[in-house]
């Protein structure tokens, strides 16, 4: 009956993702019915698409000195900040950063999306967003029965990682999330488009649970992270080196940003080595402050030897 | 009562990264306002020396996004008002020819008429846009930055929707022809 009552502020109210979810099926009615306001919902939606493809690059531009020294001062300054925390993953934090910045599908949805425009850029970044959709699926898919939730447990660990590796084609881990609460249950092997992919399934003390989907894209790709939400499901996903990552569950976008960064530092770390207790899960996170950043490249198993990578250094 | 408050003492401070996502778009709606790249990080250090002498002004627990924003604004309107009073500091071609915007994202049309629709927009709207559009402030912490009632608000993103949407019906087309 109020579908026609629907005002212009509505409009823009809907394209921001700020309308009272109470209002949201009469204006979507009203859209169906009206060409002419949908077209101009488009619109807007392509704008906002294009602002964000002119100037979302500054969020990868490292900020200048006095900004950042700036930032550090405001962070020790202000009142709530109780932690002083060190301040250990910079490259984190931008990421995380862009993440928060970056709209995943106007309005914050997959409606809408694909209408907006086909550069190469927005073509890369939908693979990398088919990606993430599957992963979400996925995620949706697997955790509605718990009968069918892993194709594999994680009773052993390098079994699991072994096996999935194979399947996508490179080595691939179960990253640990004991720091957020979380146990890996085990995984299974699902295929995508950018071929096999492996999805790890993790469950914390309130038996919910968070996917982490690790796939193969293929090389060249430049788009490096994004979110969104599809109905109740949240997803980050990213690229890191010769990987792409998509971490789906039912949370807000800054608690499931919290296990992102767990993820992120703990691949970065690189895989555990084969230890063969691992019940103790409090006790073997390594020392938090202590992580030189080269230690990837140092690690001894797990890793497979990349043999033609002198590249010739121009002195 | 909230569990996740309660246990980020442990980890990395939520509080960092939400400080820290706010300055990101901070400097993302500067280069966006001014479209230089060293003007942009200028406007936002100072905004932040600002921020940081001010940093017991600040309530814990409200809005600190819009408390960020607020004080860019009000750097910003005084550093046009501080220009205004030397006209011979604003020439325009200099400023163009600095535009930092990587050329090979220019190329496409629909960018570059983007980039020209926000430019004839008055300032008034195209902060509005850019602060609803690009960094998703809610209306109200985008009439609380702006000190203006919400509903100078609305009208200003009206207008400045409709006038874009105008600007790339027309030119989009024009150039189009012009390019084939």
């Amino acid at each position: 009956m109020n579908a026609h009552c629907v005002t212009d502020d509505e409009l823009h109210a809907y394209v921001d993702g700020q309308l009272a979810p109470e209002r949201r099926l009469f204006v979507e009615r009203w859209l169906a019915d009206d060409p002419d306001a949908a077209r101009r919902a488009e619109d807007y939606r392509a704008q906002a698409a294009l602002l964000h493809e002119l100037f979302d690059p500054v969020l990868r531009e490292p900020a200048s000195g006095p900004v950042e020294e700036l930032t550090g001062k405001l962070r020790g300054r202000m009142p709530g900040n109780d932690n002083a925390a060190p301040w250990h993953a910079r490259s984190w934090v931008r990421m995380a950063a862009a993440i928060m910045l970056i709209v995943g599908g106007a309005g914050g949805g997959w409606l809408g999306r694909g209408a907006v425009d086909q550069s190469p850029v927005v073509q890369q970044r939908q693979t990398l967003q088919t990606f993430a959709e599957e992963a979400t699926q996925a995620h949706r898919f697997y955790t509605s029965d718990e009968r069918f939730q892993v194709e594999l447990g994680a009773d052993n660990q390098d079994e699991l990682n072994s096996w999935l590796s194979k399947r996508v084609g490179r080595d691939v881990f179960g990253p640990d999330l004991g720091k957020v609460g979380l146990r890996l249950i085990g995984g299974r092997s699902l295929p995508t488009e950018l071929g096999a992919g492996a999805q790890y399934m993790y469950v914390n003390e309130a038996n919910k649970r968070v996917t982490l989907f690790v796939g193969a894209p293929r090389s060249g790709n430049q788009a490096k992270f994004g979110f969104s939400q599809n109905g109740d499901v949240s997803t980050i996903y990213w690229v890191e080196g010769p990987l792409a990552y998509a971490l789906a569950g039912r949370m807000s976008k800054e608690d499931l940003l919290r296990v992102a960064e767990a993820v992120y530092n703990d691949v970065k770390a690189g895989p555990r080595r084969p230890e063969p207790q691992q019940n103790e899960n409090q006790n073997q996170q390594p020392p938090q402050d202590q992580q030189p950043q080269q230690q990837q490249e140092q690690q001894p198993g797990g890793v497979q030897p990349i043999s033609d990578t002198h590249k010739p250094k121009d002195s | 009562m909230e569990p996740s408050r309660q246990q980020s003492g442990a980890r990395l401070s939520t509080f960092g990264v939400e400080l820290e996502v706010h300055i990101a778009s901070l400097r993302r709606y500067a280069r966006a306002l001014l479209r230089n790249r060293s003007d942009a990080e200028d406007l936002v250090q100072e905004a932040l020396t600002r921020a940081v002498a001010r940093a017991d002004t600040f309530k814990a627990g409200t809005n600190l996004r819009a408390w960020l924003f607020t004080i860019l604004h009000n750097v910003h309107v005084n550093q046009v008002r501080s220009k205004a009073s030397r006209p011979d500091e604003v020439d325009v071609d200099s400023v163009e020819s600095k535009l930092v915007t990587p050329a090979r994202q220019e190329e496409r049309v629909e960018l570059r008429e983007m980039m020209r629709a926000l430019d004839d927009l008055p300032e008034e709207q195209r902060k509005v846009l850019l602060l609803v559009a690009l960094e998703g402030l809610k209306y109200e912490e985008v009439a609380e930055t702006l000190g203006v009632p919400i509903g100078t608000v609305m009208s200003r993103l009206s207008r400045a929707r409709e006038a874009v949407r105008a600007k790339l019906a027309n030119e989009g087309s024009v150039a189009l022809r012009r390019v084939k």
